[in-house]
């Protein structure tokens, strides 16, 4: 067991530096850089003034004495500076964290509690008016833009109830109804997609299972179809749903990215899109760096629940 | 009459003088108190460095820091050299025919971190700005340096005392100093600390900016206009959403909204939605306009340009683009919303404010002399930047210049790309927007028409119009200026240096108990909130 | 042999009406209604895309300032945008250009990914394990977050927004396809054709593939639906496809929001298109992965 975490990590390790090493060369092959756009919000440009300032940010050194810099912060614990705000990265993404990750928790629970019930009824009640319905329902959810259903629910928020969720982030402390008022809502226009698709694997899995001979064994055994379902098949059902789950959280960042520009909400996701636009390449590196951690992490721990929950792989491999 | 009748006369005489030399209250005495919520499109670019920047999006938050030398009055809609206000000055004089500006500085005035203000500050920052081998600073972006080209000296003759020694006269270099644009820093500060915070002298000091999400501002307590500011605080909300920005105005999370941001439409959606909501449309001396490269073919040939104007119908483009939310005018903006526009009779001649039908005719006419013809369409690419108010412009023009035989396509460019291509002549015509500081002529034409100036996008020189613009900028007579600044305009779209298309208006909404908050006919010189109350 | 006469016995027994293409398609459609339901709204679409000039009732481009923002009406049937543009018509049109990029980056995507996944799967060894590794980077991004850079580092055009969408699909494209070649390689036919002598390349393409062709149809509908959504979410941030081609996704940003109050078809009806489109994608998607590879039900 020990040997398969350790190979596991050092796989995530090299994936992560891969993933280090895309990003940086991507940014630099977008067209413009931090330069350009503040000229653009001085209305001029000037050759040497941006030499200047080209200096001062570090930017004119060659690209791999940057992306070493860079690597040796991150293992030092310096993520740099961010180039529109002069302030280390780290100051700027701590207070982003806990926003977005509260946000994806609350989608996955969610779409847990959604997908998974909805799922284990669909499949019992397989190709009947129920299941037809929920998988209707449930595909409708997987087909809607995540940013149309946030944009739908702000306008019919406005249009009913005259009143959108707070503007600025209100802490639970601050006030629990308020908060909880502004993280559901987004929450379940990101949910709603995650438990289609949770709902979809739960079903199937169960499918398949359900199939088995093992399970005809113990009906036939004269065991109580409630008891069969529930402890034989959903628990051998989990397995795949646990890694859809794992795989979600990490996919939902796209989900994450235009729900929290439409609600307004200061988390990693919003700070992204704009770091991208103002070309703040240490603000971007770091930020897809945490993603991809946490999509790392999720895989990982996905993987090392799979060889948990089931012997096969843990020895077999 | 007895002596009773007297003394009721008496009585009643004396009353009545009583109450006529009474001090009348006003029906609305001023509250203080409150927090007023406004709102951002963006964050701050590059914090409260408002002398880094031009763009609305760092004048409007960081105003309430910053005193002027002088300022347009608050409280005036409109922005003439007398309704110009003392704030760190209280007294000025032109000297010398207009070749020096005395202006004495008040001595009750403290920085926010309680340090005096004095000359000092005054000369630090001028110096800088004109980037006077002497200055201490410098400036890591100085965009309005030309406003101070013609500034031999800055003088501080002692401590509450300062001079300008101009070159030469020039009348419009107080109307640049009192534009939002013109605050003063603080000499015992490095100029970048202006990116991360705010030491200023104004009526709100900095409590927080959270970076992407909000700027706070408390009341400064020992502001030197006693009984100022009304308000306790100020929050600007960032929101990058349009629709979002537009519900939060409209559900009263937010109280103002952003100069810019509320077009025609949105104010017909939000009044009818709120009919309380006081909305008031102002001129923010923004522009739409064609720029046409001249250094390059076709754009080289007057007749292809002066063709382009007569293309695109104004008042269609008017229409479709903003609704009815914006006026024709000429490279300054028109009456009642600036003060040298071209007025109707002189704007009817120029080309494209005619009928449609007889401006495309005219068009064809001249493209057809210039050698283009359906068989040889012209072909061009029009470039514009990547936003939806560029967009939707460009569409439309491309359109208008479909339908007299020039084939455009059309191309966005990153805002990344959009200066840089414009300074390097990247391109053939560009459907563009400017904004101005002031309406003045001096901060207009030097920068959009001087030769060789790094924003002439296209590339337009004409030695007797620098000459006249030269003449206007000393001129000393305001009716003679104004004849002079009408010409030149009218040569401008002879000439088609940058055919304007229109001016836009902005819808300012605020909700009813915010008082006094008067937009003016620039939306970069009123965002002070020093005299702003809440009737709550 | 036993087998054999087992499996043909029937045939014999029973004499069968011959199956024709009009009897097949409607034993699917009985056999699987929802897929059904779903070929039918992706025909519609892309009959609608092809012949969108006939089907729209005004030009999509043209502007008028008289009727802006006009309610849906018998002249406007989805009503107008903010210049005046009949939003049927743009839906019409949109639907083009919607289809194409998505088909597009989803054919580029996953025909590249699919040579990748063959050569590497077929191959094994180290080969295969560095170009894992490669893929586990692509795939490890996110897929808005690598689409949003790659169409910032591209810029605004129809090509450079199909390039950036098909970025994200070549891995999981690859992966697919990957297991599939694993599964077929060790198949006594391979090994027969090994032992005759034919080059590996050839083996690769002449026999490999075209067992893989099941999975590879199935993960294509998948990822048409994914790269129709994210070409709107790209459009919706301002990175997708540029003017003047009506594209659903950016018929809901900016401006459809700011006026989304007054006039809330701008907003309903574009995404109303969007999810049809994925929504029929996906339920042909199903039925197909049912009929032609029950394995990968569970994936």
């Amino acid at each position: 067991m020990k040997s398969y975490v350790a190979q596991r990590l050092a796989v995530a390790l090299l994936t992560l530096l891969g993933m280090s090493l895309v990003i940086f060369l991507l940014l630099r092959l977008a067209p413009g850089d931090i330069v350009d756009i503040l000229f653009s919000a001085a209305g001029y440009v000037d050759p040497q003034d941006k030499k200047a300032i080209m200096q001062e940010l570090g930017m004119n050194r060659p690209y791999w004495v940057q992306y070493l810099e860079w690597i040796r912060g991150i293992v030092t614990g310096d993520l740099g500076k961010s180039y529109r705000y002069e302030l280390p990265t780290w100051q700027l993404i701590r207070p982003l964290l806990p926003v977005t990750l509260e946000l994806a928790a609350l989608a996955i629970v969610i779409a847990v509690l959604l997908g998974v019930p909805t799922g284990v009824v669909s499949a019992i009640r397989q190709d009947s008016g129920l299941d037809y319905v929920l998988r209707v329902l449930s595909l409708a959810g997987l087909s809607m833009p995540s940013f149309w259903l946030a944009m739908v629910i702000i306008l019919s928020l406005v249009a009913w109830f005259d009143w959108i969720p707070p503007m600025t982030y209100v802490g639970p402390s601050q006030n629990l109804r308020l908060h909880l008022l502004q993280f559901l809502l987004p929450a379940l226009a990101v949910g709603y997609r995650s438990s289609a698709l949770i709902m979809r694997i739960t079903r199937s899995a169960l499918l398949e299972v359900l199939r088995e001979d093992y399970i005809r064994t113990a009906r036939a055994k004269g065991q109580t179809p409630g008891l069969v379902v529930w402890r034989h098949a959903l628990k051998n059902a989990m397995l795949p749903v646990v890694t859809v789950i794992g795989i979600e959280f990490a996919f939902m960042i796209g989900g994450l990215v235009v729900t929290e520009t439409v609600f307004n909400l200061p988390g990693v996701a919003r700070f992204l899109v704009q770091a991208i636009q103002w070309r703040d390449y240490p603000m971007v590196q770091n930020l897809v760096m945490f993603i991809s951690i946490v999509v790392i992490l999720s895989n990982l721990a996905v993987d090392l629940l799979y060889g948990v929950l089931d012997p096969r792989v843990r020895y077999g491999h | 009459m007895d002596r009773l009748q007297r003394l009721a006369l008496l009585g009643c005489a004396a009353t009545l003088l009583v109450a006529l030399l009474a001090p009348v209250s006003p029906a609305h005495a001023a509250k203080a108190g409150g927090i007023l919520t406004l709102t951002q499109r963006e964050d701050l670019p590059q914090g409260f460095a408002i002398h880094e920047t031009a763009t609305i999006s760092s004048v409007w938050p960081a105003m309430p820091c910053f005193n002027n030398l002088v300022l347009f009055d608050p409280l005036k809609p409109n922005e003439t050299p007398d309704t110009i206000v003392g704030e760190l000055a209280d007294k000025w004089s032109w000297q010398d025919g207009y070749r020096n500006l005395v202006l004495f500085l008040r001595r009750d005035v403290k920085w926010h971190d309680g340090t005096p203000f004095t000359s000092k500050d005054v000369k630090y920052t001028f110096d800088m700005l004109r980037e006077a081998p002497e200055a201490p600073q410098k400036l890591r972006l100085n965009p309005r340096k030309d406003w101070y080209a013609n500034v031999e000296a800055v003088e501080a003759a002692d401590a509450y005392t300062v001079i300008f020694r101009l070159k030469r006269p020039q009348p419009s270099l107080l109307m640049m100093l009192a534009s939002g644009y013109t605050p003063v820093y603080a000499a015992h500060v490095p100029s970048a600390s202006y990116r991360t915070g705010c030491m200023g002298t104004g009526p709100f000091k900095l409590k927080e900016w959270r970076k992407g999400e909000f700027v706070e501002y408390v009341k400064n307590p020992d502001y030197f206009v006693k009984g100022r500011p009304y308000l306790d605080g100020l929050k600007y909300i960032v929101i990058n959403e349009p629709g979002t920005r537009i519900a939060a105005l409209q559900t009263g999370q937010v109280e103002v909204s952003f100069p810019s941001e509320v077009s025609k439409t949105n104010a017909e959606q939000l009044k009818a939605a709120v009919p309380k909501l006081v909305i008031t449309p102002y001129s923010i001396n923004t522009n739409d306009n064609i720029v046409m490269n001249m250094k390059k073919p076709p754009f080289d040939n007057p007749k292809v340009r002066l063709a382009v104007s007569h293309a695109i119908d104004r008042r269609a483009l008017i229409q479709a683009v903003h609704q009815g939310g914006a006026v024709p005018g000429t490279a300054l903006a028109p009456r009642p919303y600036g003060a040298w526009g071209l007025l109707e009779p002189d704007l009817q001649g120029l080309p494209g404010q005619g009928k449609a039908t007889d401006e495309k005719a005219k068009a064809k006419k001249l493209l057809g002399e210039a050698g283009f013809s359906p068989q040889n369409p012209l072909r061009v690419e029009m470039v514009t930047r990547n936003l939806s108010i560029y967009v939707t412009l460009a569409s439309f023009v491309v359109n208008e210049l479909k339908q007299i035989g020039i084939e455009a396509t059309l191309k966005q460019i990153e805002t990344a790309q959009w200066h840089p291509m414009g300074t390097r002549g990247e391109f053939q015509i560009a459907a563009n927007l400017t904004g101005i500081g002031p309406d003045d002529p001096d901060a207009n034409f030097y920068e959009n028409f001087g030769c060789g100036s790094p924003r002439n996008y296209s590339f337009y020189c004409s030695e007797q119009v620098m000459s006249q613009i030269d003449k206007q900028s000393q001129e000393l007579d305001p009716k003679k200026r104004l004849t002079i600044v009408q010409a030149i305009q009218k040569k401008l779209e002879e000439d088609v240096a940058r055919p304007i298309i229109d001016w836009r208006l902005d819808y300012f909404t605020v909700w009813p108990y915010v008082k006094n908050f008067i937009p003016h006919q620039s939306m970069y010189n009123f965002g002070r909130v020093q005299e702003v109350w809440l009737d709550k | 042999m036993a087998i054999s006469t087992v499996a043909t016995a029937p045939e014999l027994a029973a004499p069968r009406r011959p199956a024709t293409a009009g009897r097949t398609l409607w034993r699917f459609v009985r056999k699987k209604p929802l897929g059904a339901a779903g070929a039918l709204i992706m025909l519609v679409i892309i009959v609608t895309a092809v012949f969108a000039n006939l089907v729209a009732t005004h030009d999509p481009l043209a502007t008028n300032a008289a009727h802006t923002l006009a309610r849906p009406s018998a002249e406007y049937w989805l009503g107008t945008d903010n210049l005046g543009r009949d939003i049927y018509s743009r839906i019409v049109h949109g639907a083009r250009v919607s289809l194409i990029v998505g088909l597009a980056s989803t054919l580029l995507g996953s025909a590249l990914g699919g040579v990748i996944g063959l050569l590497s799967g077929y191959a094994g060894g180290k080969v295969d394990l560095a170009t894992q590794r490669v893929l586990d980077i692509l795939q490890g991004l996110p897929l808005l977050v690598l689409a949003l850079v790659m169409s910032a580092a591209l810029g605004p055009s129809i090509s450079n927004v199909v390039i950036a969408i098909s970025v994200p699909i070549i891995p999981r494209a690859a992966r697919v396809v990957r297991s599939s070649v694993l599964s077929i390689r060790e198949m006594q036919y391979v090994e027969a054709a090994r032992g005759l002598g034919l080059s590996h390349l050839r083996i690769a393409f002449r026999h490999v593939l075209p067992n893989t062709v099941g999975p590879f149809i199935v993960l294509c509908t998948a990822q048409l639906g994914s790269a129709i959504l994210v070409e709107a979410a790209l459009s919706f941030l301002g990175l997708g496809v540029p003017e003047p081609y009506p594209s659903w996704g950016r018929m809901l940003s900016i401006s459809a929001a700011e006026y989304a109050h007054k006039a809330p078809h701008l907003v309903m009806f574009p995404g109303l298109a969007i999810s049809l489109a994925v929504f029929g994608s996906n339920l042909l998607g199903d039925a197909l992965r049912d009929t032609l590879d029950p394995r990968l039900r569970g994936a």
